[in-house]
C-alpha cells in the first residue's frame, strides 16, 4: 500500500461519531449529486437522448450502464466524488457502484418530474431512457470533487483557507451572490432556452409536475450551496446581510434564476403564447438555471 | 479488499442500497433479453366515437406493439363506407417502441355508427 493509500484509507475510516460519519456521507451524496446534475442537466433536457432510450434494446442498455460503470471506477481513480481520493481498485469500484446507483434514482427521479416517465410507461421505454440518462449523469458525480475548487483531505487546503477567510462587506456580498447567480444561471440554461424541449416538456408535465419541479429545484440550489461541501460552505453559512440567511438566499436566487430563465425564453420568442404557459415554460427552464446559478455563487 | 471493509457504516450502506438498485435494473433487463425478440406486433383499438358538432366525428384509435421490437413509421388506416361512399383516411406514427401506446383521432364527416367503419395498421419499418 502506498502512503497515499493508507492516508486516504486511514482518512476515511477514521474514527468518528456515527453522527459525523452520517453527515460526512450525506455531503459526499449531495456532492455527487450536485457533479451529475452541473454536467447531465443538458442532456436530461435533450429529447434525442430520449429518444435513444425509446429506441435501445435490452442488451443496449446493458452495455451502456457497463460503459458508465467503467467510466465512474476509472474516474474514481483520479477525481471521484469524496474528499479522500480513491487509490485502491476495490474502493473506486465500490464508490462505482454507489454512483451508478445513485444515478440509476436520479434519472428515474427527474424522467418522472420532467414528465418523460408515467405509471403507463412501457417498462422498456422506461429502462432504456434511465440508462441513457445516468450515463452523463454517472460522469458527472465521478468528477464532482474536481468541480468548484473542491479540496480533498489531506491537500493543502484550499477549502480550509477560503472557509476561515474574513467573511465579505454584507452588501457587496449579497449583490456578489446575486451576480454570481445570474451569471451561473445563463451558462447552464442559455443552451436549453432556445430549443423544443422546453415547450415540449411542458405540454406534457401538467401543473403538479410543474409545481414538484419548483420545489425540487429549491432543494438541488439549496443543496449545492449549503450541504454538498464545497470550498466557502462555512462561510457561507456564517455570511451577514439582508439576503444571506441559507434559506433566504435560496429563494431569492431561485427567483433570479427565473428571472434569467424568463429572459432567456423571451430573448428566443418563447413567451409569446399565454402567461400561464410561459409562467410553466419558465419554472422547467427554472430548474437548470437554478442549478447554474448555485454552481455559480460558489465558483464566483 | 481491505478497502472495501474499512468503509464506514454510511458508506455500507449507501453501497449496499445502490448495488440494490443496479442489480434491480439489471435482473429487469436481463428478464427482457429472455421474454424474446418476436418482431415488432401493432395492433389497433377503436374507441368510442364521439360527436363534435361542426367539428364532425372523432373517431380515437389507440395503436399498441405487442412484439419484442420496435417498429418506426407505423400506417393507420381508417376507411368509413357508407351506402356507396367510401372516405379513407391514414396517419403514421413515427415510433413504437416496445408496449408503446400512441393514441390517434380520425376524423369523419357523417356519423360512424350509420355505415362501416374499418381501422387497421397498414405497415410499419423496421427501425
Amino acid at each position: 500500500m502506498t502512503t497515499g493509500a493508507a492516508a486516504a484509507t486511514a482518512a476515511r475510516s477514521a474514527c468518528q461519531p456515527a453522527g459525523g460519519q452520517w453527515s460526512r456521507e450525506v455531503t459526499d451524496l449531495a456532492r455527487a449529486t450536485t457533479g451529475a446534475l452541473l454536467f447531465g442537466i443538458p442532456l436530461l433536457y435533450t429529447m434525442e437522448v430520449w429518444w435513444a432510450g425509446v429506441r435501445a434494446t435490452p442488451p443496449q442498455a446493458l452495455v451502456i450502464l457497463a460503459l458508465a460503470l467503467v467510466a465512474v471506477v476509472v474516474l474514481n481513480h483520479t477525481s471521484g466524488f469524496r474528499r479522500t481520493r480513491d487509490v485502491r481498485l476495490a474502493d473506486a469500484v465500490a464508490d462505482g457502484v454507489e454512483v451508478v446507483g445513485l444515478c440509476l434514482v436520479l434519472a428515474t427521479v427527474l424522467l418522472f418530474l420532467l414528465g418523460e416517465l408515467t405509471l403507463d410507461t412501457p417498462r422498456s421505454v422506461a429502462l432504456g431512457k434511465i440508462a441513457y440518462e445516468t450515463l452523463p449523469l454517472s460522469i458527472g458525480a465521478a468528477v464532482a470533487a474536481q468541480f468548484l475548487r473542491e479540496s480533498r483531505d489531506g491537500d493543502p487546503g484550499e477549502e480550509a483557507s477560503d472557509d476561515d477567510a474574513e467573511p465579505r462587506d454584507a452588501s457587496s456580498a449579497t449583490l456578489n451572490d446575486l451576480g454570481a447567480t445570474v451569471i451561473g444561471a445563463v451558462f447552464i440554461a442559455m443552451n436549453i432556452a432556445p430549443t423544443d424541449e422546453i415547450p415540449m416538456l411542458d405540454s406534457a408535465m401538467g401543473a403538479p409536475r410543474v409545481l414538484a419541479l419548483l420545489v425540487a429545484s429549491l432543494l438541488v440550489s439549496y443543496a449545492i450551496v449549503f450541504v454538498a461541501g464545497f470550498s466557502g460552505q462555512s462561510r457561507r453559512h456564517n455570511q451577514q446581510g439582508p439576503l444571506q440567511h441559507p434559506l433566504t438566499e435560496t429563494i431569492v436566487c431561485y427567483l433570479v434564476s427565473l428571472v434569467v430563465a424568463g429572459a432567456l425564453l423571451w430573448m428566443f420568442n418563447r413567451t409569446e403564447g399565454p402567461w400561464s404557459v410561459s409562467l410553466s415554460h419558465i419554472v422547467v427552464l427554472g430548474l437548470p438555471a437554478a442549478v447554474g446559478g448555485a454552481a455559480g455563487r460558489i465558483a464566483i | 479488499m481491505a478497502g472495501v471493509s474499512r468503509r464506514t457504516v454510511p458508506e455500507l450502506v449507501t453501497l449496499t442500497v445502490s448495488s440494490l438498485v443496479l442489480a434491480l435494473v439489471i435482473v429487469l433487463l436481463v428478464l427482457q433479453i429472455a421474454a424474446g425478440n418476436d418482431p415488432a406486433r401493432p395492433v389497433v383499438t377503436v374507441g368510442a366515437i364521439v360527436e363534435r358538432g361542426e367539428g364532425g366525428f372523432h373517431v380515437p384509435v389507440s395503436v399498441r406493439n405487442r412484439g419484442d421490437r420496435a417498429a418506426a413509421s407505423v400506417q393507420v388506416t381508417a376507411s368509413l363506407t357508407t351506402g356507396a361512399t367510401t372516405v379513407e383516411a391514414d396517419q403514421v406514427v413515427d415510433f413504437l417502441g416496445v408496449d408503446e401506446t400512441e393514441e390517434l383521432v380520425f376524423v369523419f364527416g357523417s356519423d360512424p355508427a350509420a355505415g362501416e367503419l374499418a381501422v387497421a395498421v397498414a405497415g410499419f419499418a423496421d427501425p
